[in-house]
């Protein structure tokens, strides 16, 4: 596909170009926050996006607890399968919803307990292989599980047990211990999905102080501290994407890749997870209407930041494929130089650009904590 | 090992750089940073989103600004040699060394193996050593990282901060003792400035021998107030050391903010009235002491004011509304505040000023 190289070329040169031609000065009229209209938008972030986002986690998780536990009483070939295919649909309800890194996700290590990821030095790894090995039976308890390394008992544990060395065992009951593990591990994803619902559905709880920014308010005195943290979370979303996900494997056309530090490369969920990052954040986008909070005369950066969002899932989306063999293929590499400066773009259109509009300007990506 | 591996780091750093940055570094650019009615240094983030470090006179206009390869945060100055330094910020791998008299080219540093920068540091009293915030992060434990500013800036060792997440850190009065705000953050190269240990922080101040690397005190903070970061520090005009804090907590608790304390004595809290610590809400973002007139100067960009404090009372002489407030430093009366909007005392600038000033004192 040569026209793509000359896509990703002609827009290295639009991005890069631009910024040493670019005058200083023409700065934007002072713009402000519209506070009237945040409550509203909070209100359908909660509703719309965060609370469906997580409920759909809790019937995936279930799902897959469910198929696990089908696979542990009658090993087979399409009780496996079925497991597996329970496992890809849950990191897609995960890959939503990981994006609001925050409130309850912060608390009593839920997120890391869910996703562990990266695992640069194998830590987790090795973890779940010692257990394997030593056939652990504290780990196909939930509760002594939960109880364990972060690194064993959430997605990449799981992935392990479904799809890593030793996982043609699950056919027979050669695999009944790993088969418990693996129950074991969707039974405490279920039981951390359904803590985040609960702490979202909880009336007083943060979906309050989300909807009523105020002075007596645990999370936003008011409406621009409300804003700032949705902004956050697309803004830190596209850097999570960018550096967190697409980096430890791919860094650019001169890169040849490392296929075994990408996200769950096991299963081949790769670019499955990172177009559902970008999916989760571009449906939050549209469901919370967090256009509304753009003036009147700049309505157009919404549209601009539409437009490669869906660049980016459809490109994410459109390298299918174990990533080992993405990476060995020049067209799929096309494709991933094309996604990487497209990210860019992104996270220069929602901090910059869409950031500025709504009156957040630099000081939104400043302020985080130095 | 060392010099074998720093070269590395040296060599990999200047191609992440590129070579734009590198070309800025040619003398001529380099050296117009140096005149003599340079006042303040600041990093900044210009209208096309590059990054540079500015030197400013003592009304707030830009003398002139030297390109860096990324965002920079905290700097430090050296009246003896004369030498400024531009940390990144965090989790950054790169710290600038300029000569504000332009005697010699800027010096570029990049971090160790296994460890970054945490946008903080400051020079021995003799301005032969710099010493550096820094992350062991396979271990989360802070480090103080030595460079020999006799040998270009060598890192020569290290020393624990006695605490995780060390951020701001400067010299006692004496030149003895390195005060060191451990904010008690735990974050990670791997996952970004992702704050992981929330629920379970550990904040606290430590005075650490320069001379042995020992820890002489330690202040951890009550449990009530263990998600209070401890981030910033100035030293005051007795030689205490004052500190400023950002808070993680309910956004609707009052914490104090603001604080002292001297070798062998207790954290002092300072009790600010109710409305001001609303107004700073929660989070200070720089601090400076202007000696001479006793005073102590607090920004908050979250709350957009900059505050200002008697060194020797604490009572609240000024609250003055800034919007975006950045950085604060010792002026000829009173405090130079920037802000993320170009503001800089009075003057003006097209371009986000950084969370800090350093004050190119000559005396």
């Amino acid at each position: 596909m040569p026209h793509l190289r000359k896509l990703a070329l002609a827009l290295a040169l639009s991005t890069f170009a631009l910024p040493a031609v670019a005058q200083e000065g023409s700065a934007l009229s002072p713009r402000v926050v519209n506070e009237a209209a945040v409550p509203t938008v909070m209100a359908k972030a909660v509703e719309a996006f965060i609370i469906p986002g997580y409920r759909n986690l809790t019937e995936k998780a279930a799902a897959a607890n469910a198929a696990t536990a089908k696979l542990c009483a009658a090993p087979s070939q399409p009780a496996l399968e079925t497991a597996q295919g329970a496992f890809s649909d849950l990191v897609g309800a995960w890959s939503a919803i990981e994006i609001v890194r925050l409130g309850p996700a912060l608390e009593q290590n839920r997120f890391e307990r869910f996703l562990f990821y990266p695992d640069r030095k194998s830590t987790g790894l090795k973890q779940v292989q010692a257990i394997l090995s030593k056939k652990d039976e504290s780990a196909t308890d939930e509760a002594r599980l939960k109880g364990k390394s972060v690194a064993a008992q959430g997605l990449g544990a799981l992935e392990y047990v479904l799809y890593g060395t030793g996982a043609e065992t699950l056919l027979s009951k050669e695999g009944d211990f790993r088969c418990r593990y693996g129950l074991a591990i969707t039974k405490n994803l279920d039981t951390i999905a359904n803590e985040f619902l609960a702490a979202w559905q909880k009336p007083d709880g943060v979906q309050a102080a989300w909807k009523h920014p105020g002075p007596d308010n645990p999370e936003f005195r008011d409406s621009r501290e409300a804003a700032t943290e949705l902004l956050g979370i697309l803004v830190h979303g596209v850097e999570t994407v960018k550096d967190q996900r697409l980096k430890p494997f791919y860094e650019g056309t001169d890169d040849k890749g490392r296929p075994k530090l990408a996200i769950y490369w096991r299963s081949g969920n790769t670019m499955a997870s990172i177009a559902g990052n970008v999916r989760g954040l571009k449906t939050l986008f549209d469901v919370a209407d967090m256009q509304s909070l753009l003036p009147e005369d700049s309505r157009s950066v919404a549209g601009s930041a539409d437009f490669v969002f869906k660049s980016v899932i459809g490109m994410a989306g459109n390298i299918d494929g174990p990533i080992d063999q993405a990476l060995a293929d020049e067209n799929k590499r096309a494709k991933l130089a094309f996604l990487s400066l497209n990210t860019n773009d992104l996270l220069d259109r929602l901090n910059k650009d869409f950031g500025g509009a709504i009156g957040l300007g630099a000081g939104f990506s400043f302020a985080d904590g130095d | 090992m060392r010099a074998a591996t720093d070269l590395i780091d040296r060599r990999s750093f200047l191609k992440m750089a590129g070579a734009a940055w590198v070309a800025s570094l040619a003398p001529d650019r380099a050296f117009a940073l140096a005149r003599a009615d340079a006042v303040f240094a600041s990093a900044f983030m210009a209208q096309d989103g590059s990054y540079g470090v500015a030197t400013l006179t003592e009304a707030g206009e830009i003398i002139d600004r030297t390109a860096l390869p990324a965002r920079a945060h905290g700097m430090a100055y050296s009246p003896v040699t004369r030498r400024a330094v531009a940390f990144a910020r965090r989790p950054g791998t790169y710290a600038m060394i300029l000569a504000t008299d332009g005697r010699v080219e800027p010096v570029v540093i990049a971090a160790a193996e296994g460890r970054h920068f945490y946008g903080h540091g400051c020079f021995s009293a003799d301005g032969k050593l710099l010493y550096a915030t820094e992350n062991d992060f396979a271990t989360n434990r802070g480090m103080v990282g030595i460079y020999d500013g006799t040998n270009k800036f060598a890192r020569i060792g290290e020393f624990p901060t006695y605490g995780i997440g060390p951020h701001d850190m400067t010299l006692t009065a004496d030149g003895r003792l390195l005060a060191i705000a451990n904010g008690g953050i735990e974050t990670h190269p791997d996952f970004g400035r992702t704050k992981l240990n929330l629920d379970h922080m550990e904040p606290s101040l430590t005075l650490v021998d320069t001379a042995t690397g020992a820890l002489v005190q330690k202040h951890g903070l009550p449990d009530d107030l263990s998600r209070l970061s401890t981030r910033h520090v100035d030293i005051g005009p007795k030689g205490e050391i004052w500190f400023a804090c950002q808070y993680e907590g309910a956004r609707n608790d009052l914490p104090p903010l603001v604080g002292s304390f001297t070798e062998g004595e207790d954290l002092k809290f300072l009790s600010l009235p109710e409305d001001t610590t609303e107004a700073l809400a929660n989070y200070v973002g720089a601090i400076a002491v202007n000696r001479n007139e006793g005073l102590i100067g607090l920004t908050s960009p979250k709350g957009n004011v900059a505050v200002t404090l008697d060194a020797r009372t604490g009572a609240v002489l000024k609250e003055e509304r800034v919007a975006d407030a950045a950085g604060v430093a010792a002026a000829d009366h009173g405090f130079a505040v920037s802000s993320y909007d170009g503001r800089f005392k009075n003057s003006q600038s097209r371009v986000a000023w950084d969370q800090h000033i350093v004050r190119l004192d000559r005396r």
